[in-house]
């Protein structure tokens, strides 16, 4: 599969993510940028606030991406260096108790060269936010703001346990720059807690998506490429002050699935999603044709509801996979794909044959269990004919490993 | 905890019957003030011969019929209608005043208005809520509105603006800003772990905004913009001008968590952090 995004913390966690319900402990650093570095499109550079994985990583747009498990015991900690002002972490969505909240007058602000420790259980799986709440209107948008995304609690390429199965996804966080809010007084004033602010008014003129903007939006990160008949899950997250209205082409068959962390009563074919401050909502697009064109972002004024940006995402959508070829390098093969009736498995080198082997539709239904014993090297027959025409997932799926593959039955 | 009182209520309830509920409201003009004491002209529907800042809340159960006398005591006309109701209006020329009727089937949350010059009069103040409700618990009632203070004059004296040029620089729950909206019990949710507490949310204002819960995510019973809206559970909710949300929160902590406006634009109050659509919901064991 294919995972786009550029940040990933605790790598360690897609690794051993196979295994459920596991204690995680990871360390963001908070700091502040006391010279412009972080540069434009157009060459403009800024100052920015931040959130890094190491000290000396400079501050960029977005922060680091965090994911757990749902299930997982999060033990998220942060290292305040800004040299002024107090940070903290608020888990957005999340509903973590109230200590936990990053809120500081109700939780608890980290002053400089200070750690503090942000404990909880990855609740539903879905997508979610981060940012500082000291200041918040000031210090979300100097740059301390990033995703936060918890999957199931087997790890797997399912929205949810029991949710759609996809093949791909991408998450793209919208976002506003005005550079008057990035002046140097403004990022390095050490914001005494309690006290009142002057915000100036907000004139955005950078409309970003993961930090990206106009030209430089032709990249893996905020490009979707996949192929016909993939299942490809997209992540939308708004920590802007703007509005987002994100227009597939038709092509894309979209789907809107969930929302803030939980499924919708019922999934809404649509091309058009809305998102407003704060919002995540969840979309999978099921291509049916080559295609090669863009996603439209508009970006709309809460007061004026008038469009101020169009960005343009790049969409390259290739033919079919060469699913109907032996993929030798993998660790199950399934042949003959496509497949009238039976399908055969092959397993190589798998590290746990106790674990299940199911056949999922294009929604994560289970629709077919495997019953007979695994061994190394053996080949299984599966019945495929109860199964109506049309893309299915084959899952592996134990201890050890998480294998999936996917097939046509004709 | 659930008390005597609480019982009897929920009995009373559950075996009401539909009635036809009696009001009368007063068209007056003033001005509001606001958290830094900036004060501008406004205009709103009163329960008395008196100037407040805040329209009153109209509740009816469903089924029940609204008899509404409303009186115009500013120096010139005005309409009223029911957003999502009524597509039709009332006028009632100065100093007059006109009875007005209505049934409400549908439980949910509707906006009465003065719809005259559209959309001055409603952005001058003149919108308030009807609450229809089909259940007893625990409920709370957000009025939210921003406000351009540099606009209310030149509006009130015909002067035209430009709709596309709209900034506010004030930003209120039933007419209070932070920190005000905490004392405001008709806001600010307080309940137990486990209660049903009912938030109805009307935007009388403008802009669009993006309501915020800290510690919980709440379901969407009803929503006048889209009925594709009902049964989501989500933790901010976009509500745009004149529509209505009712949202069920069903707290399973305890906690004192922050509610507010994601346009963090909008939790600032003539440029001064955090003026503005900020309070906090108190949840005890």
């Amino acid at each position: 599969m294919s995972f786009q995004f550029r940040h990933i913390v605790l790598g360690m966690l897609f690794l051993a993510s196979f295994a459920r319900a596991q204690v995680t402990t990871n360390l963001l650093y908070s700091k502040m940028d006391f010279f412009a570095q972080h540069e434009l499109y157009d060459g403009n550079v800024i100052r920015l606030m931040g959130y890094t994985e190491l000290i000396g990583t400079p501050i960029d747009l977005p922060s680091p991406v965090l994911i757990y498990n749902e299930g997982d015991s999060v033990d998220l900690g942060m290292h305040n260096f800004s040299q002024a002002a107090h940070h903290t972490i608020h888990l957005h969505g999340l509903d973590v108790d109230q200590a936990t909240d990053g809120v500081p007058h109700l939780s608890f602000s980290i002053p400089h060269d200070s750690v503090g420790h942000y404990q909880f259980i990855a609740p539903h799986a879905g997508t979610y936010l981060y940012h500082c709440h000291v200041v918040s209107t000031l210090h979300v948008q100097a740059g301390m703001y990033g995703l936060l995304i918890v999957r199931p609690p087997d790890g797997g390429n399912t929205t949810w346990d029991g949710g759609y199965a996809f093949d791909s996804e991408n998450a793209w966080l919208f976002s506003e720059i005005d550079t008057n809010w990035h002046q140097n007084d403004i990022i390095n004033d050490p914001y005494v807690p309690g006290s009142t602010v002057e915000i100036l008014d907000y004139v955005p003129q950078y409309f970003m998506i993961n930090g990206k903007t106009e030209t430089q939006l032709s990249n893996p990160e905020t490009s979707i490429e996949g192929s016909v008949n993939d299942a490809i899950y997209m992540r939308l997250a708004n920590i802007g002050n703007y509005g987002n209205r994100v227009i597939f082409p038709a092509s894309l068959n979209a789907q809107l699935i969930d929302s803030d962390g939980r499924p919708l009563p019922s999934a809404i074919n649509t091309d058009t999603v809305e998102l407003y401050p704060g919002e995540r909502y969840g979309v999978l697009l099921s291509p049916d044709t080559e295609f090669t064109g863009n996603v439209d972002v508009e970006y709309i004024n809460m007061n004026t509801q008038l469009v101020e940006s169009t960005q343009e995402a790049p969409v390259t959508i290739s033919g079919f996979n060469t699913i109907n070829q032996w993929e030798v390098e993998q660790e199950m093969i399934v042949y003959p794909n496509p497949t009238q009736n039976d399908l055969n498995v092959v397993f190589n080198g798998l590290k746990d044959y106790n674990g299940t082997l199911k056949i999922m539709d294009v929604n994560g239904k289970t629709v077919l269990v495997n019953n007979e014993n695994l061994n190394e090297n053996s080949t299984l027959s599966l019945n495929t004919a109860s199964l109506d025409k049309g893309v299915y997932f084959i899952q592996y799926l134990s201890s050890y490993d998480n294998l999936l593959k996917k097939f046509v039955r004709q | 905890m659930k008390s005597f009182a609480g019982i009897v209520v929920l009995i009373l309830g559950l075996s009401s019957y539909a009635a036809t509920v009696e009001e009368k409201i007063y068209i007056l003009s003033d001005s509001m003030t606001c958290v830094d004491n900036t004060t501008f002209p406004y205009r709103t529907f009163n329960d008395f011969n008196a100037f407040s800042q805040n329209n009153p809340i109209l509740q009816l159960n469903q089924d029940d019929s609204l008899s509404l006398w409303v009186v115009n005591f500013d120096s010139i006309d005005h309409n009223f209608q029911i957003e999502d109701y009524a597509s039709t209006f009332e006028t009632i020329p100065a100093g007059d005043s006109v009875l007005v009727g209505y049934k409400f089937v549908n439980a949910g949350g509707y906006i009465y208005h003065d719809p005259l010059n559209a959309p001055t009069n409603q952005y001058l103040g003149l919108a308030g809520m009807i609450i229809v409700k089909d259940h007893s618990h625990d409920s709370f009632y957000w009025n939210i509105k921003e406000h351009d203070s540099t606009w209310n004059d030149n509006l009130l004296h015909n002067v035209a603006v430009d709709w596309t040029t709209y900034e506010p620089d004030f930003f209120t729950i039933n007419g209070n800003s932070n920190p005000d909206i905490n004392a405001d019990p008709l806001a600010r949710i307080v309940g137990n772990v486990g209660d049903t507490l009912i938030l109805y949310m009307s935007n009388t204002g403008n802009s669009v905004h993006s309501m915020h819960l800290h510690g919980y995510h709440a379901t969407i019973l009803y929503s006048s913009k889209s009925a594709l809206e009902v049964g989501r559970e989500k933790d901010t909710f976009p509500i745009h001008p004149m529509q209505s949300l009712v949202l069920r929160i069903v707290p399973d902590k305890e906690g004192e968590y922050p509610v507010h406006d994601h346009n963090l634009v909008a939790v600032t109050g003539n440029n001064l952090y955090a003026n503005g659509m900020f309070m906090t919901m108190l949840i005890s064991p």
